[in-house]
């Protein structure tokens, strides 16, 4: 190996990432990383809407409710959160519905509830910039038009913010999906566990990590692939500036 | 002349890293020599192999035995030396041991022919075998009865993998350490926990209720418990044998036994002839 000069006695073996069963464990655990992903993805999107637009309205208790929530979720570890999700909330329900529960994937579940609250959390506050940057005029507008505040939230600002908001959002969103490999502390058999897993058997660290590496590096520019078409989509002429067409 | 310069330079850098390569991959023996520190692997919540007691010390069986070779080595090394001890896991103690983090791994990990691949392993220094533990009244009695039930394990641990490949009917969770796979055990999000035997045995005396947990099964795999080196490491390897060749002839290992496993330890666990007459054939002659 042309290493060797350096005189490591590592001996590379890539045959161990595609040969049965280890392949079967990678396909599996992307398969569990996106579920996990795209379930607590579509949980904290909704979350995050309504906290953020909660904490922009002109009404005080509201406001205190989503301030709460934002704060305290978004400023204690995801790790934290997995283990009182796993460990701890079950324990409040009774008997019969955690069994339920335990029968019916209650470590996946657990991991979905705690990512999606706390990167609802997060979004919440990327939401609620997207919201605030959009004039007071526009809200006054809605108004003075007959609309009430609720259909000037979802039929104007809202609009405008989520094309606003793209960028950050991209950006917590990979960062929503990397964080799913967190899950396999509490036994969520996903990418991460599954390539730690073929590590473990063979103690092949560099190919296994290497995969890894790569699997999630192609997850994440998919999505961002996505955003950014999203992004020159759903973009409103004129509404934000783009250093790409003069304007004659 | 630049591009003389430039052959001198990848000359000098070529050089450079053969000298290198000459200096990489020091005998454990020169490492602990130069750097003063001998690092053994451990665990937080093995017990009584190796684990953190109610004073908040590391203490345990294996703990005790690394101690006997830390002795040897200072013996053969003509000086003292720090003894070290870093938390190590099924996961990670291989790695931790290749990167020279640790020099000797002495918990409780089970010698096997595919991890001889990639370490070098001492003799055994202790015998068991995998088996379940539940909670008292449990329907399982073995491994007949665990088709469909949650079974938990360690990630990366030889049950995991016995498991794994011989029942596959069994549904497996799999932790990153014992304590949170007992957690989920105690909340009754397992069936029943996977391990080696002693080590169920540990977990049910340390446990706030002995009595609630039962340990059932035959052993559903051998797992003979060796300490972890380098490969290609003769020197090092033949210090810490003699180092339990050393206490088995003289007696400490059985003292230790009888402190860690006696009747009146914290996990009353007898020796077996078997076990016994094994551990004095691997003694060799001075």
């Amino acid at each position: 190996m042309i290493f060797g000069f350096l005189g490591m006695t590592y001996e590379f073996k890539w045959s161990v990432l595609w040969v049965q069963p280890h392949l079967t464990w990678l396909i599996d655990g992307i398969s569990t990383t996106l579920r996990l992903a795209a379930i607590s993805w579509c949980l904290a999107v909704l979350l995050g809407i309504l906290f953020g637009a909660m904490r922009t309205v002109p009404f005080r208790p509201v406001r205190i409710v989503a301030t709460a929530y934002v704060e305290f979720f978004r400023n204690v570890p995801l790790l934290v959160w997995l283990f009182f999700w796993y460990f701890g909330a079950p324990e409040v329900f009774p008997e019969v519905v955690r069994q339920w529960f335990i029968r019916h994937g209650i470590e996946f579940w657990s991991g979905v509830a705690a990512i999606s609250v706390y990167h609802g959390s997060r979004l919440a506050e990327v939401i609620r910039s997207g919201i605030q940057s959009i004039p007071k005029t526009q809200l006054e507008a809605g108004i003075s038009s007959g609309l009430s505040v609720v259909q000037t939230y979802r039929l104007i600002i809202i609009p405008v913010a989520l094309r606003l908001i793209v960028p950050p959002a991209t950006n917590e969103s990979l960062n929503l999906l990397k964080n799913t490999s967190l899950a396999m502390t509490i036994g969520v058999a996903e990418l991460t566990f599954a390539t730690r897993q073929i590590e473990t058997y063979t103690a092949k660290a560099v190919e296994a990590l290497s995969a890894a590496a790569l699997l999630y590096l192609v997850l994440c520019l998919s999505i961002s692939t996505v955003m950014n078409r999203l992004e020159s989509k759903f973009a409103i002429p004129g509404l934000i500036a783009r250093g790409v067409k003069a304007e004659h | 002349m630049k591009r003389s310069g430039m052959i001198l330079l990848v000359a000098g850098l070529i050089l450079t890293f053969a000298a290198m390569a000459a200096a990489q991959c020091p005998s454990t023996l020169d490492k602990i020599k130069n750097s003063g520190v001998f690092t053994i692997g451990v665990r937080n919540g093995s017990p009584p192999f190796s684990f953190i007691n109610k004073q908040n010390e590391r203490a345990g069986f294996s703990n005790d035995l690394a101690m006997l070779v830390h002795k040897a080595i200072e013996q053969k090394l003509g000086k003292q030396v720090k003894l070290e001890m870093k938390e190590t896991a099924p996961a990670t103690r291989i790695p931790l041991l290749t990167s020279m983090s640790v020099d000797l791994i002495t918990e409780t990990m089970t010698d096997t022919r595919p991890r001889r691949d990639s370490v070098d392993f001492s003799l055994t220094f202790f015998v068991t075998g995998a088996d379940f533990i539940v909670k008292k009244g449990s329907p399982i009695h073995g491994t007949k009865d665990i088709a469909g039930k949650r079974i938990g394990t360690q990630q990366g641990s030889t049950n995991e993998r016995v498991l794994r490949e011989k029942y596959t009917q069994a549904q497996l969770v799999s932790f990153p350490d014992q304590a949170a796979a007992f957690m989920a055990l105690q909340q009754g999000k397992l069936d029943a926990y996977c391990n080696d035997a002693i080590q169920l045995w540990g977990l049910k005396y340390k446990s706030s209720d002995p009595a609630q947990w039962e340990v059932v099964g035959d052993w559903i795999s051998y797992e003979p418990y060796g300490m972890a080196m380098r490969k290609n490491d003769s020197d090092f390897r033949a210090v810490v044998n003699n180092a339990l060749m050393e206490a088995i002839e003289g007696g400490e290992y059985f003292k230790l036994y009888e402190k860690w496993f006696g009747a009146k330890s914290d996990v009353p666990y007898p020796m077996s002839q078997a076990f016994k007459t094994f551990l004095l054939y691997q003694v060799v002659p001075k």
